[in-house]
């Protein structure tokens, strides 16, 4: 089976680096974006199956990043995970408003970002590595 | 360039006083002091809510008011306007009292020199003017301050992510096999990631604490979910110190009033401070009753067998940024933050919080929260800043338990449950009640009622009414709601309505005007 592919996307290359090692490790393959204009390009390049957005970008945030991807239909049905520094409350249903499947606030907790990603994507509970120390919120 | 004259409002009841206290002033330039002379309170307050007064002389025995209660009415009426009592010779401990109420200072009758007095005025108002820019330049600050910390706090996020998941990444063997000696190595830095974490988000807290936009959702909320988490939570802090958490919960503990998120936040934040400041091999013990004093209240306890709290400190430790001082506690990293954090919540969602302690014995933390029912998931909306642009809501109402129309009916729990309502956030006496309304702000909600327990209802009432319609200001900002039994027009006509109706109506008006209020607090919280 071919594994899906996710886009992150995050100003901070360690974050994106962070990132990619835990995916790979849970046979996702993966694709980088450090700025909004880049985070669309990259989604029509690649057509990823799910979107790691960062709030706080160059060239535009987050938000707009989203509203990029719903004026093009095939993006449009990509489901987008938020991943932010930023305060949750406001933010937090603005995310959801622009039409994220979930919003987790940094730093975030790599059990629950996997759980996130496999049920955004719709595959069963418990079917990739579960990390060894990351169980439980901090 | 021609000075303003200082408005100066003289209340003083007594002619020969006042004739005196004029002819201090005239040696004044001309222009150069306006007095104002009024005989009551309740004038007063009227003329000090309009504003343009410098400076007001207070007579402590007025025909209306007396003693402190005079200084605390002129303050609450004008706050930023400097005030000097005036007393007779046998009155000079209460007058000193007076200046902790927010007197400037005070005169002894027959012992004022002439020129000494528009002295002293223009002292007290200048000392007002510079305490206010003092007060202002610390608001100031302090709103920088917040606001520093929220950015920082979120700044320091990002980095802190990625020590976290290179850390996670590596403990999880993705770079390769570690021996257990860089396995304990890494858990340590993972264990301070998680300290920093949560310094991080108390910063975050507390900027959100001093700028008032922690939000608050009450509800009906159950304790023993919130205390199971907490437990959760934390029972592996509490192992890895070989320390027993117990909890001894009461069956069938009815629900509190309150933000279940924020009594989880609470319950955290004590019960890990009980594990870091108890010893290895100590006791957590987690109790929760009902408040005998105030069956109103449901109590939590935290107690511990911790090294305890200077008792002259039991008060100060939910300070901001208050740290123990103590030279063995300087294991036990935190901010400081916590308990203020945790004193804030509590206290807005209507409870207490208090330490008790004997030093070296352990701690007992104490939090009360209103029990779920009408009366205290009213209370806050009462308490809390009104919303602006509409009108002035004025709910009248009759209340009596004993006499009048609620004496047949055995609905003393409906009676005490508007009773308890109305504690404390009600403003019955219409002599402070007028003025205020009268310099209320549009959207402001006003709640009087007239108890009438005893005798004296109907008069009671009927004063309310004159008092309401003497007021023009009142007529023109229009009353929302305005319900009473007997005492307003609309409702007397009405009597073939029996009790129970308007006992409804009532209730279903006080529901309407808090679900108004809760709406517009959540808007307002974003």
């Amino acid at each position: 089976m071919d594994s899906k592919k996710i886009l992150i996307v995050d100003d901070n290359a360690d974050i994106r680096l962070g990132m990619h090692l835990r995916l790979k490790a849970n046979q996702y393959e993966t694709f980088f974006a450090a700025d909004a204009f880049a985070a669309v390009a990259e989604a029509r390049k690649h057509r990823p199956d799910l979107v790691i957005l960062d709030l706080g970008l160059p060239a535009g945030d987050g938000f707009t990043v989203m509203e990029r991807l719903k004026q093009v239909p095939f993006l449009a049905v990509i489901p987008v995970i938020v991943v932010s520094a930023r305060d949750g409350l406001g933010n937090q249903k603005r995310a959801h408003e622009a039409g994220a499947k979930a919003f987790l606030q940094k730093p975030v907790n790599d059990a629950e970002l996997l759980a996130v990603i496999r049920q955004a994507l719709g595959e069963p509970a418990g079917t990739k590595k579960p990390t060894l120390y990351d169980q439980g919120s901090v | 360039m021609k000075e303003k004259a200082l408005q100066v409002l003289v209340v003083e009841d007594n002619a020969g006083d006042v004739r005196l206290l004029r002819e201090m002033f005239k040696g004044e330039k001309q222009g150069s002091f306006e007095l104002t002379h009024l005989l009551r309170m309740s004038e007063a307050e009227v003329h000090l809510a309009k504003g343009g007064v410098d400076i007001t002389l207070l007579d402590m025995g007025l025909p209306d008011g007396h003693g402190l209660e005079t200084v605390q009415r002129a303050h609450a009426a004008a706050p930023n306007v400097p005030l000097i009592v005036l007393t007779g010779l046998d009155d000079e401990a209460l007058a000193a009292e007076a200046m902790t109420q927010g007197a400037q200072d005070y005169m002894i009758k027959g012992q004022i020199e002439s020129r000494a007095l528009p002295r002293a005025l223009r002292h007290a108002i200048e000392r007002h003017r510079m305490q206010t820019e003092t007060d202002l330049i610390r608001t100031h600050q302090m709103e920088f301050k917040d606001e520093f910390l929220s950015h920082v706090s979120h700044e320091l996020r990002s980095p802190l992510t990625a020590v976290r998941q290179f850390v996670s990444i590596l403990l999880d063997g993705l770079a390769g096999e570690l021996n257990a000696e860089q396995r304990q190595y890494l858990e340590i830095v993972l264990r301070n990631v998680k300290q920093l974490h949560s310094m991080i988000n108390d910063l975050f807290e507390v900027s959100g604490v001093q700028a008032g936009k922690l939000k608050i959702e009450l509800q009906c909320t159950s304790v023993s979910d919130a205390l199971g988490y907490a437990i959760n939570t934390l029972q592996g802090a509490a192992e890895a110190k070989g320390i027993i958490l117990s909890s001894d919960i009461e069956d069938k503990l009815p629900s509190v009033c309150a933000d279940p998120a924020r009594v989880r936040q609470i319950l955290i934040i004590l019960v890990d401070n009980a594990i870091k400041f108890t010893p290895q091999h100590g006791t957590v013990k987690i109790h929760t009753r009902i408040l005998e004093e105030d069956p109103a209240f449901l109590l939590l306890e935290v107690s511990d067998s911790g090294c305890g709290i200077d008792p002259d400190k039991t008060e100060r430790i939910f300070e901001r940024l208050f740290q123990a001082s103590d030279p063995d506690a300087a294991d036990h990293n935190g901010l400081g933050l916590g308990l203020y954090i945790c004193k804030d919540l509590v206290t807005r969602q209507g409870g207490r919080i208090w330490a008790k302690s004997v030093q070296g014995q352990g701690s007992v933390f104490s939090v009360t929260l209103p029990i779920c029912s009408l009366p205290a998931l009213l209370a806050p909306a009462f308490r809390e800043e009104r919303h602006t642009e509409r009108p002035i809501t004025v709910v009248v109402t009759e209340i009596g338990s004993q006499t009048g129309w609620l004496s047949d009916q055995v609905r003393t729990d409906q009676c005490r449950s508007i009773r308890e309502l109305l504690r404390g956030t009600l403003y019955s006496d219409l002599d402070i009640l007028l003025p205020k309304m009268d310099a209320a702000g549009p959207g402001e909600l006003f709640f009087i009622a007239a108890i009438t327990d005893g005798i004296g209802g109907e008069a009671i009432c009927n004063r309310i009414r004159r008092q309401l319609d003497s007021s023009e200001r009142l007529r023109q900002a229009g009353l929302t709601h305005s319900t009473s039994y007997r005492s307003l027009e609309p409702i007397r006509q009405n009597l073939t309505e029996s009790k129970e109706a308007f006992l409804e109506k009532v209730a279903t008006n006080i529901q309407e005007l808090v679900n108004e209020e809760i709406l517009a607090r959540q808007v307002r919280n974003g």
